[in-house]
């Protein structure tokens, strides 16, 4: 592997004193300043602990120039002792000495990291609000900030619900819900975890993305209230969208970055995430453009009152929909960074 | 004329929609409701308010959302009129992070202010007492199992 053959990782290579397989050998006894890199807990000299090894590994991402090397570091070590993160795992685990296996295990991660491998593609998982997905490049890894979409969909659904409760009209028990570019399937799965009675069609371009969200609702025994669709919306028709008929919300987080901003963004991204789900063309809205102009043939008309897409991007770069769609009255409402499009009657004109 | 018409429709829908929008979004991120609903809502704890907290991970400072691919969502919260802070990791979702870093907080600044009338303090003091009475009585067990047997022995010499 290219991470061995640096020479400032041999270096650091015979500071840890246990290894037992792979790697340039390594001295058994210990030198001061191998001493000096053990923690508090009190190990016996020849075992390593768990803050141990998280030092060791976050010093070899940092001369390595490997960006969030102590999270990185800590992320690694708790996944492969059982943890999600360093601070839940308990204070037993932090004393009780690693073994050669999970020594190995942590060293074959760390290598992938070395090669700029983003955390979540390096331990295959990741959790995105209370569940735990799969994830493999090149499918694009759900970012934190998404949390919010399901949160404002969530906030939309039983607003619209009231308000039709309100109009003496049957509220939707059972909405349906599309999703344009679904990637791993978060906001999918989410969406149905969190709108018990809801149904979702999961449409993406890329085969990847399809299958990995595929894996990720068998894992959640989601299967029957998702349909997953591959097909690129760019091309063909609505009618590709419509097994279900009209839907009740559009919900999508679309590649909004310009398109020159590309080349800035960070190696992980570059060297392991589909770029078609980050680059936005010129103006960063030629997916949502395209989400837009489709919109008002798939939303459901719900006696003539509003029907919604939820589209998620930085509201300070970018528009409102009002110029894409002139036939429809288009409504904007921002929440932090998001922005909901709420497509109202025909214009009448 | 037509376009005016549909023109203020579109106006009026706006202003009203938008105040009940803004309404909602008060609802969402400034209740205290927020911390009364989680598991220790059977506590009388003294309620946090938005605005007594600085929180050091802010979402939507400087570049983010797609452009980046960050992991650390370590919460660091701290109330500011008692200078109490809290550091929480405990997931790997800021939002659950967020959230039980201001149950922690909550907690911590009830006991700051209310000393041994808090409820947190109460609580504790109750669980150690049960555990004390539970280790007693298995001791006072054991003694009388032992007890028992050797009286068994000496009825069958």
């Amino acid at each position: 592997m290219r991470c061995l053959s640096s020479s400032l990782f041999r270096r650091f290579w015979g500071l840890l004193p246990q290894y037992v397989s792979v790697g340039p050998s390594q001295s058994p006894n210990l030198s001061p300043k191998q001493s000096s890199l053990r923690q508090s807990c009190s190990a016996r000299p020849g075992l390593v602990t768990a803050p141990d090894v998280v030092s060791f590994w976050q010093k070899v991402f940092e001369k390595n120039g490997i960006p969030e090397a102590r999270e990185s570091s800590e992320y690694i070590v708790s996944f492969v002792l059982g943890a999600k993160t360093f601070q839940s795992l308990g204070s037993e685990k932090l004393c009780t000495p690693l073994t050669a296996v999970q020594q190995e295990q942590i060293q074959q991660l760390s290598c992938k990291r070395l090669e700029r491998m983003p955390v979540q593609y390096v331990l295959g998982e990741w959790d995105f609000q209370d569940l735990n997905l799969k994830m493999r490049p090149p499918v694009f890894i759900p970012r934190p900030e998404t949390e919010d979409l399901i949160s404002l969909v969530v906030e939309e659904e039983s607003w619209k619900c009231k308000a039709k409760n309100s109009a003496f009209l049957v509220a939707v028990p059972s909405p349906v819900i599309l999703e344009i570019g679904c990637g791993s399937g978060a906001i999918a799965l989410s969406l149905l975890c969190k709108i018990p009675q809801s149904r979702v069609l999961a449409v993406d371009k890329e085969e990847a993305a399809v299958d990995l969200t595929r894996e990720n609702v068998h894992r959640l025994q989601l299967q029957d209230r998702i349909h997953i669709l591959h097909h690129n919306v760019s091309y063909g028709s609505a009618k590709h969208l419509l097994p279900w008929g009209p839907v009740d919300f559009i919900v999508s987080n679309p590649p909004y970055v310009f398109h020159e901003d590309m080349a800035s963004l960070d190696a992980e991204i570059l060297r392991y995430e589909d770029l078609d789900a980050l680059d936005g063309g010129d103006d960063g809205m030629r997916v949502i453009k395209i989400i837009l102009t489709l919109a008002p043939s798939l939303l459901k008309d719900s006696g003539g009152v509003k029907r919604a897409a939820v589209v998620g991007w930085p509201r300070q770069s970018h528009p409102g929909p009002v110029n894409f769609t002139r036939e429809f009255l288009w409504e904007e409402l921002f929440w932090r960074r998001w922005s909901l499009q709420r497509c109202w009657a025909q214009r009448k004109m | 004329m037509s376009v005016p018409n549909s023109f203020t429709f579109a106006f009026v829908l706006t202003a009203r929609s938008a105040a009940l929008w803004r309404t909602q979004r008060l609802s969402l991120s400034r209740g205290p409701s927020l911390w009364a609903a989680g598991k220790r809502s059977s506590l009388q704890l003294v309620q946090l308010t938005e605005a007594e907290l600085k929180e050091q991970f802010v979402r939507g400072d400087g570049p983010g959302g797609q452009a980046t691919n960050k992991t650390s969502n370590c919460v660091v919260l701290k109330h500011v009129p008692s200078g109490i802070v809290v550091k929480c990791h405990q997931t790997r979702s800021v939002e659950k992070n967020r959230k039980i870093a201001r149950e922690i907080l909550q907690e911590k600044v009830d006991l700051f202010y209310k000393g041994e009338e808090s409820d947190v303090y109460k609580e504790k003091k109750a669980s150690e007492k049960k555990k004390q009475e539970k280790k007693r009585r298995a001791k006072e067990n054991l003694e009388r199992k032992k007890h028992f047997k050797e009286m068994l022995q000496l009825d069958r010499k």
